[in-house]
């Protein structure tokens, strides 16, 4: 994938869009809409930090690479890479593949916000992977208002829990965060002469563990556009209910690119 | 536990209900969708090379954005909304201090862009190949038959979105400026219509000194002096803002006579913006049918069918709608501005009435009728008068004429060296003089003080004639002095003349124009080509002046 980055980079300018907001960029909760069709847009370095309760920390680090395969669709593969303590254990490995699929279903219009839905698929792969491949479904509600902007997103996953759940010790499922349902809802504010938007949001996660509690997050972030070429965000928040209660910060830094020979015109 | 899983169903429910109902659901459904534009090594090279010019595009993205959203949001609002809170705002911060990046138009036209999402990509993907032909331009790397190849490639690029492009084949301005909603915008917001026709005359003229550039050094100083006409045009608006729609065969002709088919697609990109604004801004037009006026008008310019013009038509329509009303040539454009010869605001209907104007080159084959039907003899008047860098004592056509035949008048009077000694022993006279000398452009003022001290002549108007047989006198070979530093190799145009070929003879003329009661008593005290003359384009060699000394 970085070996593609660096091919393409050299004959394609490109603008990131600071203005729509992906998942876990900087925060949980997304936008509507798709990356443009024939682009691709590189996670370089989105980072996340989690500090639980008792001073342990869990590193994760997740490449994304997003290409715009169709009109309003585009097709997402992340390599979630991790770094835990817990339960006395330090690992770190690979945590899965994800693969996802978005579309977007309209543009939003007067009478009706901008819809998409996601299908997404965590595979078993790595040390740090889920023991099973899990797949959720996602629904994405974005609404414009010229003092704000609203996601409203809402996820369920399919699958067992996992017999190595976090309470068991197991790091995988910290790692990726699996949960069985997901709902949240962000707000943004952009400064558009500024290229810059903040933006903030709360969600509430059910665990693939259904003895867990609900978790309750809490999260705000920027993101900015700092050249053409480059677009960087950011986020802090705290997980303030279940039974692992912490804090996280996310980092990240994406890069839009072509590449000719995917384009209709030779 | 429990709480903690219903509470977040039941607000999820009510924001999905909320956002579904916040209007009435009468759908809207749009599937418009936005495309990556062609990777090439040339891209943003124009803002490498042109960072001036690039950021003055990112601000122009503005204006057009927030133009749509208080016409769509805010249509009870005073005009003053737009002629003067966001006119100031774009005039006197956002163009001198423009952003760095391209805007995103969505977060500025919040509710314009829901209310014709289909539009606002069209013009988004339009503005696409807009850029991506001045980084072709931009790019030194790229030799001319490359260009010629890239810019082939865009266009072709462009196409491939029937949804969103612009049809390549011209539109007439009946679809502008002849549909029931026509003309609202430019008639109501005069200020901020001229300010969206300056935006096209750059956007358009900017790829004149770019092809017709001789080399990189020449290319940057025709750019900068676009840009520098550009800021010039809005300094005194709306006199010195073009008076109709730019077409780009007129302000950029070597560029549309290399791409007639980008050309094309940006007249019809320019025309369609105006479309809009008259749409938003015409009342008779419900809110409920603006939408689909909106996106009527969209699919009118898209297609290759309505409304269409052949090649030939369009080339001859730019030429006699006349560059000078369309804000003028963008190279060669260090001299005075260009002599508009229709009223602000002129429809193409009124100046293609051949009944009632004769011809000239710059409207070939239009009939003149003496009282100039159709046009605005009096803006003529002011634009020929006009010299660079000076600003006249008022602001309107008229008045300025007046104000130039008794400024001539008193320079005159002032030739006399027994006038002059009047005025010096008559205090009264000589308080007035000097209240009337204030209301002069300081060149001029200077020059009368010094008369009337020293009894010198001061040169400033030496061999000056005021006469505005403009057209057809030397006056319009008389250099202009530039307003901005002037451009390395750039050519030399003569100004334009008001109408030429023209006959002035019928048209009624101020008192100063007419051949002057006293001869003159001496010959000019230097030729024109001597003496460093603070009234540029301006016919100075039958201006008489006194004696240095009385």
């Amino acid at each position: 994938m970085m070996s593609l980055f660096l091919a393409a980079s050299g004959s394609a300018g490109a603008q990131t869009d600071y203005y729509n907001t992906d998942a876990g960029r900087p925060l949980t909760v997304e936008d509507a809409y798709a990356t443009e069709r024939y682009a691709f847009e590189l996670q370089l370095a989105p980072v996340r930090l989690e500090r639980s309760r008792g001073g342990v920390y869990a590193w994760g680090l997740e490449p994304e690479l997003a290409y715009g395969v169709l009109p309003r669709t585009h097709i997402e593969v992340g390599m979630p890479l991790a770094y835990v303590e817990a339960g006395g254990f330090k690992r770190s490995g690979l945590a899965g593949i994800d693969v996802s699929v978005l579309h977007n279903l309209n543009a939003e219009t007067q009478t009706l916000p901008a819809l998409g839905v996601v299908v997404d698929a965590l595979l078993p792969v790595g040390g740090l992977g889920p023991s099973r491949t899990y797949v959720s479904g996602k629904a994405i509600i974005t609404r414009t208002y010229p003092w704000a902007r609203f996601h409203l997103n809402g996820r369920y996953t399919v699958g067992d829990a996992p017999t190595n759940a976090p309470g068991s010790g197991s790091t995988a499922d910290a790692a990726v965060e699996v949960s069985r349902w997901l709902g949240g809802v962000a707000i943004d504010r952009t400064f558009p002469l500024r290229s810059l938007l903040i933006t903030a949001e709360t969600f509430a996660r059910q665990p693939l563990d259904d003895a867990e509690d609900v978790e309750w997050n809490a999260a705000a972030g920027v993101r900015y556009q700092l050249s053409p070429y480059f677009n960087v965000d950011g986020g802090l928040g705290r997980r303030l209910t279940g039974d692992a209660p912490a804090w996280f910060v996310t980092f990240g830094l994406s890069r839009a690119f072509g590449i000719r020979a995917l384009f209709p015109v030779k | 536990m429990t709480s903690y899983r219903i509470l977040p169903a039941i607000a999820a429910l009510a924001l999905t209900s909320g956002v579904l109902t916040a209007t009435p659901a009468q759908g809207q459904w749009s599937t418009t969708s936005e495309q990556y534009y062609l990777p090439a090594s040339f891209n943003w090279q124009f803002r490498t090379n042109y960072p001036a010019a690039d950021r003055l595009f990112n601000a122009f993205d503005y204006g057009h954005a927030i133009l749509y959203e208080r016409l769509w949001t805010q249509p009870g609002a005073p005009v003053s909304l737009l002629e003067e809170k966001e006119y100031n705002f774009i005039t006197r911060e956002l163009l001198v201090h423009p952003p760095r990046l391209p805007l995103e138009e969505a977060a500025i036209e919040i509710e314009y862009a829901k209310l014709a999402p289909e539009a606002k990509q069209m013009f988004d993907w339009a503005h696409l190949l807009h850029r991506q032909i001045y980084d072709v331009w931009a790019d030194e790397r790229v030799s001319l038959n490359q260009k010629d190849a890239r810019v082939a490639e865009l266009i072709a690029y462009y196409k491939t979105r029937r949804d969103l492009a612009f049809s390549s084949r011209p539109k007439s301005m009946e679809l502008m400026e002849g549909q029931p909603y026509s003309l609202a915008f430019r008639k109501n917001y005069p200020k901020f219509n001229g300010l969206i026709w300056a935006y096209h005359w750059l956007q358009v003229g900017l790829y004149e000194p770019l092809v017709t550039g001789k080399d990189r050094d020449a290319r940057q100083t025709g750019v900068l002096a676009a840009v520098a006409r550009f800021r010039q045009m809005i300094e005194n608006a709306p006199t010195d803002m073009p008076r109709i729609m730019p077409m780009t065969a007129a302000v950029a002709p070597a560029f549309a006579e290399r791409y007639p088919e980008a050309s094309i697609i940006f007249d019809n990109l320019h025309s369609m913006h105006d479309v809009v604004s008259d749409i938003l801004a015409n009342p008779s037009v419900p809110r409920n049918r603006k939408r689909s006026e909106i996106l009527r008008a969209a699919g009118r310019y898209r297609d290759d069918t309505s409304y269409v013009w052949t090649i030939a038509e369009w080339k001859e329509m730019s030429q006699m709608m006349g560059v000078a009303n369309m804000g003028g040539p963008s190279v060669g454009v260090l001299e005075g501005f260009p002599t508009p010869t229709v009223a602000r605001g002129a429809v193409h209907s009124e100046m293609t009435d051949h009944s009632s104007m004769s011809g000239t080159p710059g409207m070939a084959g239009m009939q003149h009728s003496p009282g100039m039907s159709g046009t605005d003899t009096s803006a003529r008047a002011d634009t020929t008068m006009a010299h660079a860098g000076h600003a006249m004592p008022s602001s309107t056509p008229d008045s300025s004429m007046r104000s130039m035949a008794a400024m001539e008048i008193h320079m005159r009077m002032l030739e006399d060296p027994v006038i002059r000694a009047r005025i010096r022993a008559d205090t009264a006279l000589r308080r007035m003089m000097t209240e009337m000398m204030e209301g002069m452009p300081a060149g001029h003022r200077a020059s009368m003080e010094q008369m009337l001290e020293s009894g010198t002549s001061g040169g400033a108007m030496s061999g000056m004639d005021h006469s505005t047989k403009d057209s057809t006198v030397p006056t319009a070979t008389a250099p202009a002095r530039p307003r901005v530093a002037p451009a390395k190799k750039a050519p030399v145009k003569k100004p334009a003349t008001a109408m030429p070929g023209m006959d002035h003879s019928t048209m009624p003329m101020p008192p100063a124009n007419k051949p002057a009661a006293k001869p003159a008593r001496k010959p000019p005290a230097k030729s024109p080509a001597q003496t460093k003359d603070s009234m540029p384009g301006m016919d100075h060699s039958k201006m008489k002046m006194p004696p240095a000394k009385p």
